[in-house]
């Protein structure tokens, strides 16, 4: 392992900077290496903070890379691995969780964005060792195959009923679609929620 | 429309054996063990498309926090099975990964990055940068193809000359995109090898084709090497084979003494895995004027890599569910600076299809008659081998399928006739035929003196519901109840079974369950009535285990306790272990399943969007097992179709020699919306032929002719032939 350099950079100075870069698109060439040899040089890659979180009514208080997603924080460092990883881009819906009870993409939110703020992932969903509604729908109308997308259809599946998206089988349709599912069990799918729909 | 959903199943209520643990998250994938000291490794890719490598800088990312090593050609442990061009040709693996400065395709992993987190893994991967001697390579299909000629595939049935006179011939091409995988969950690897033992956690279709491929190309025993794959988030063929990134992780794990894990980025996941490859297609059949076929001559070419090669049988299915007098077909490969193509659900199949039955579909426009009463005067009563069908249903689903979406009434046969303001409508139709085929599989049972069983195969679960499909033929075959029935699979330490692929897993695997049930019964009678009961005669089928003892039907025995069997032998558990294959009488007799699809669908005049309205798959795929997932795959496949018929297209920049579409944004296939749900209804008549649980796969036959089935239904809204797929707008505004 190798040491990691120390944080002396304030929080300001690193929003100044990263403004500076998004310029960086309408500079020469030229000008453009300079600044990476100068972004070699000044900016520390790897820094690690002190976060607390909470995630399914428990704290943790963890050091976490800055660069850290939420979702590779739940899958690889605290041992959560319910969340899934389908892109880590914001296309498939796979990491879906509740941030505050809204659904939310965990790997296009970073952990230090999360302080102060409730987690709730597929863990957390069953309560007293009950299974949510939507899990046993799920189960009962076969809305998976391999079951890899599931975690995050059922996060959204409950938000969707939330939301007051169940109004038609095309309305439930068209709010479960941020969630891919290659194996295609959107029939089990949707007629899970329409059973849990009011 | 409700097979899945309303029909009360027997048994089935609370659906698969492993839903629980899907649905809460604990299910654990081969990236998601949990194992101490494991580092992370992320591999690099090459930037060009064809050369050599004539420096790869890692000092950059060496000096990055977190790093402990940096594999290339440079400097990996050796692997025997690739370590010279010689090796590595008879070894057949896909690619000589980093044993090579050879540089076959873009994206080619030319090293990797091993660090103490993904992150820094990730980071430091950026910084690796190479220099390369570049040279001319070709990515370009359609370029390439005219000049290669295609080579007969079989022996020519009859002769072209016998049908140049027929009273309709038509002849078209067609054209088929590259289509990628894509299953939702990346391909990885957790490779540790400790004291000259290797555990692979690795998502495959195939624990023992992993262990025999690693042990060959390692040069290791097999007894060494441990493959587990529990569950596995979809492969579509994907993980048929072994791949680079499981090979350098075992590199990275004997090189460093440490596990490693290697998980696919998704943008990898369109490079590293397989793809079905980009297709051409002639067509040119002849009927006469009752429509009767009287010939086919079916050419096809693929793309291939250039490095290693890939045939998809395109021309396979010419042969099997129609009946030609006369049949030539021919194929070829064009070899590009590409990945390795692979099988990709209903390899080749999906692509004939296409060709046959939009063909068909045409010819029966000529012909001035109804697409499903041709098919059905034209269907074919043995194989290619002129053996009869062991059972084949086919026509049966082609007038099921017509009945539920109404063709008779609510089709017109003139196209462009029904519309909808801005909308045309359109029926469409075609089938799907598939080899029913059946392998070598083992099982295992162990009992416990309470009557638990739990029942093991190395057979994984893609999401096809093999576990619960276990639980319920062993519940057949013993009359356990089901929830005394456990299930263990996906894992080389447990009795063999051949890859889940080519819709024979469930096929092959009924026959070890079958196998060792009779063990169960043989040795408990045994055990409990000694020479009391009479062998022969049909009597273990009168045995029954019930969920606390043993009995027999007729009750010319008494009933025995588990408990009372396993204390009078003094058996802590009793083990039975058998095998099982494919029987001889079974040479007699072809083996299919098949499928008709039914499409309503609507196109728009000024956006030239599709929608499909509706969509009807009926079955044959021997007895039903399970109910539920049976639907489920059709379900999925069909979908499949709609992403192949609509959408799905991988790009390359040909400028580059890259592949475009490497995400989920770019690279589409069907969300929730953009299918209607699916209506799936089965024959359930069983193949006692095929094997003792009498069930034909699935897998592939959900597919095979979908894209056609839409495409015919595009013609009947718009009067305008698809041949190119898939079906994007602008293809329908410009037609
Ligand atoms: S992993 Fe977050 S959307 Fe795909
Ligand atoms: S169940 Fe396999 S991706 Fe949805």
């Amino acid at each position: 392992m190798k040491t990691e350099a120390s944080n002396t950079y304030s929080r300001r100075f690193f929003i100044k900077s990263s403004s500076a870069f998004t310029t960086l698109a309408f500079i020469p060439n030229s000008v453009k290496s300079f600044f990476y040899q100068v972004k070699e040089k000044f900016f520390v890659k790897k820094q690690k903070i002190p976060l607390s979180v909470s995630i399914n009514n428990k704290e943790y208080r963890l050091d976490v890379d800055t660069r850290t997603t939420l979702l590779d924080l739940l899958r690889e460092n605290i041992g959560l691995t319910g969340t899934k990883k389908g892109c880590d881009h914001g296309q498939c819906g796979a990491c879906t969780v509740h941030i505050d009870g809204e659904r939310r993409l965990s790997c296009l939110t970073l952990t230090a964005m999360i302080p102060g703020k409730e987690i709730t992932t597929i863990e957390g969903l069953a309560k007293d060792g009950k299974l949510h509604p939507m899990q046993e729908a799920f189960i009962e109308n076969d809305g998976f195959q391999c079951g890899y997308c599931t975690p995050g259809q059922i996060m959204s599946a409950v938000a969707c009923v939330q939301e007051g998206h169940t109004g038609s089988t095309e309305e439930i349709k068209e709010f479960m679609s941020g969630n891919l599912c290659r194996c295609a069990a959107y029939n089990g799918i949707t007629r899970a929620i329409q059973k849990v729909a009011p | 429309m409700d097979y899945f959903f309303e029909k009360e199943v027997e048994n089935n209520a609370r659906g698969r054996v492993e839903a629980e643990e899907k649905v809460t998250g604990k299910a654990k994938y081969s990236a998601e063990y949990d194992i101490p000291e494991l580092a992370h490794a992320v591999m690099v890719g090459s930037t060009i498309a064809a050369g050599r490598i004539l420096n790869i800088d890692i000092a950059n990312a060496k000096e990055a926090p977190g790093v402990i090593d940096i594999l290339t050609h440079n400097n990996r442990p050796t692997v025997p099975g690739i370590a010279t061009e010689e090796a590595w040709k008879k070894s057949r693996f896909s690619l000589p990964v980093f044993h090579t400065d050879k540089i076959y395709y873009n994206e080619q992993p030319i090293a990797m990055v091993i660090a103490e987190t993904l992150e820094d893994a990730t980071y430091a991967a950026s910084l690796v940068t190479a220099d390369y001697e570049e040279s001319e390579f070709e990515t370009n299909f359609k370029e390439e193809r005219d000049s290669v000629e295609t080579i007969e595939t079989k022996e020519e049935k009859g002769s072209r000359e016998n049908w140049q006179n027929a009273d309709h011939i038509i002849e078209r091409e067609f054209k088929i995109a590259m289509e990628v995988h894509n299953p939702m969950e990346p391909h990885a690897t957790i490779a540790d090898w400790k004291n000259g033992e290797l555990t692979l956690y690795d998502k495959s279709q195939n624990v023992y084709g992993v262990q025999g491929n690693i042990a060959k190309l390692f040069d290791i025993s097999e007894n060494n090497i441990r493959v587990i794959s529990e569950f596995v988030g979809g492969g579509f063929g994907s993980g048929l084979l072994v791949w680079p990134n499981t090979v350098v992780a075992i590199m990275a794990s004997q090189h460093l003494n440490r596990p490693v894990k290697v998980v696919l980025t998704r943008p990898q996941m369109f490079t590293s895995v397989g793809h079905r490859p980009e297709s051409w297609q002639r067509f040119k059949i002849g009927a006469d004027k009752s429509g009767k076929f009287l010939g086919c001559y079916h050419q096809a070419k693929h793309a291939t890599s250039s490095h290693t090669g890939h045939t998809d049988n395109i021309t396979g299915l010419t042969w099997k569910h129609y009946h030609f007098p006369n049949i030539k077909t021919e194929q070829e490969e064009i070899p590009l600076n590409i990945p390795k193509p692979t099988w990709m659900r209903g390899p080749g199949d999906a692509s004939g299809a296409f060709a046959i039955e939009s063909i068909v579909d045409e010819l029966c426009e000529k012909l001035d008659m109804d697409p499903v009463e041709v098919r059905l005067m034209n269907l074919s009563e043995t194989d290619s081998q002129g053996k009869p069908w062991s059972t084949n249903y086919l026509n049966e689903c082609l007038k099921i399928g017509a009945e539920k979406i109404g063709w008779n009434k609510n089709r017109k046969s003139k196209p462009g006739e029904l519309k909808e303001g801005e909308w045309n409508i359109g029926y469409g139709m075609a089938v799907g035929f598939w080899n029913a085929g059946r392998q070598d599989a083992d099982a295992s049972i162990e009992m416990k003196p309470n009557g638990d069983i739990i029942v093991r195969s190395a057979m994984t679960d893609i999401g096809t519901g093999t576990g619960t499909a276990m639980q319920n033929m062993a519940h057949n075959f013993l009359g356990i109840p089901k929830n005394k029935i456990a299930i263990e699979l996906g894992d080389s330490d447990l009795p063999y079974a051949p890859s889940q692929g080519g819709s024979w897993g469930l096929s092959s695997l009924s026959g070890g369950v079958a196998a060792a049930c009779k063990s169960l019964k043989t040795k408990l009678v045994d055990l409990a009535y000694g020479s009391k009961f009479e062998k022969g005669k049909g009597n273990l089928k009168l045995v029954k285990l019930n969920s606390d003892g043993i009995s027999m039907e007729d009750d010319s025995l008494e009933p025995v306790s588990y408990k009372s069997i396993f204390d009078k032998n003094n058996l802590g558990v009793l083990n039975v272990k058998a095998s099982s294959s494919p029987r001889e009488e079974a040479k007699k007799y072809g083996f299919c399943s098949s499928a008709a699809h039914y499409v309503k669908l609507k196109v728009n005049k000024l956006t030239g969007d599709i929608k499909i309205l509706e969509m009807v798959s009926v079955a044959d795929g021997g007895k039903i097992i399970n109910d539920q997932a049976a639907a489920n795959q059709v379900i999925g496949a069909a979908i499949g179709g709609i992403g192949m018929a609509l959408m799905e297209k991988q790009d390359i920049d040909h400028n580059h020699g890259r592949l475009i579409g490497n995400d989920l944004a770019g690279y589409h296939f069907p969300c929730n919306a953009d299918a209607p749900i699916i209506d799936v209804s089965f024959i359930d008549k069983p193949d006692y032929n095929r094997n003792p649980a009498g069930a034909k796969g699935l897998g592939e036959v959900g597919i095979i002719g979908c894209a056609a089935a839409i495409t015919n239904a595009i013609y009947n809204a718009t009067g305008k032939r698809m041949r190119d797929l898939p079906v994007t707008p602008d293809k329908i505004l410009m037609a």
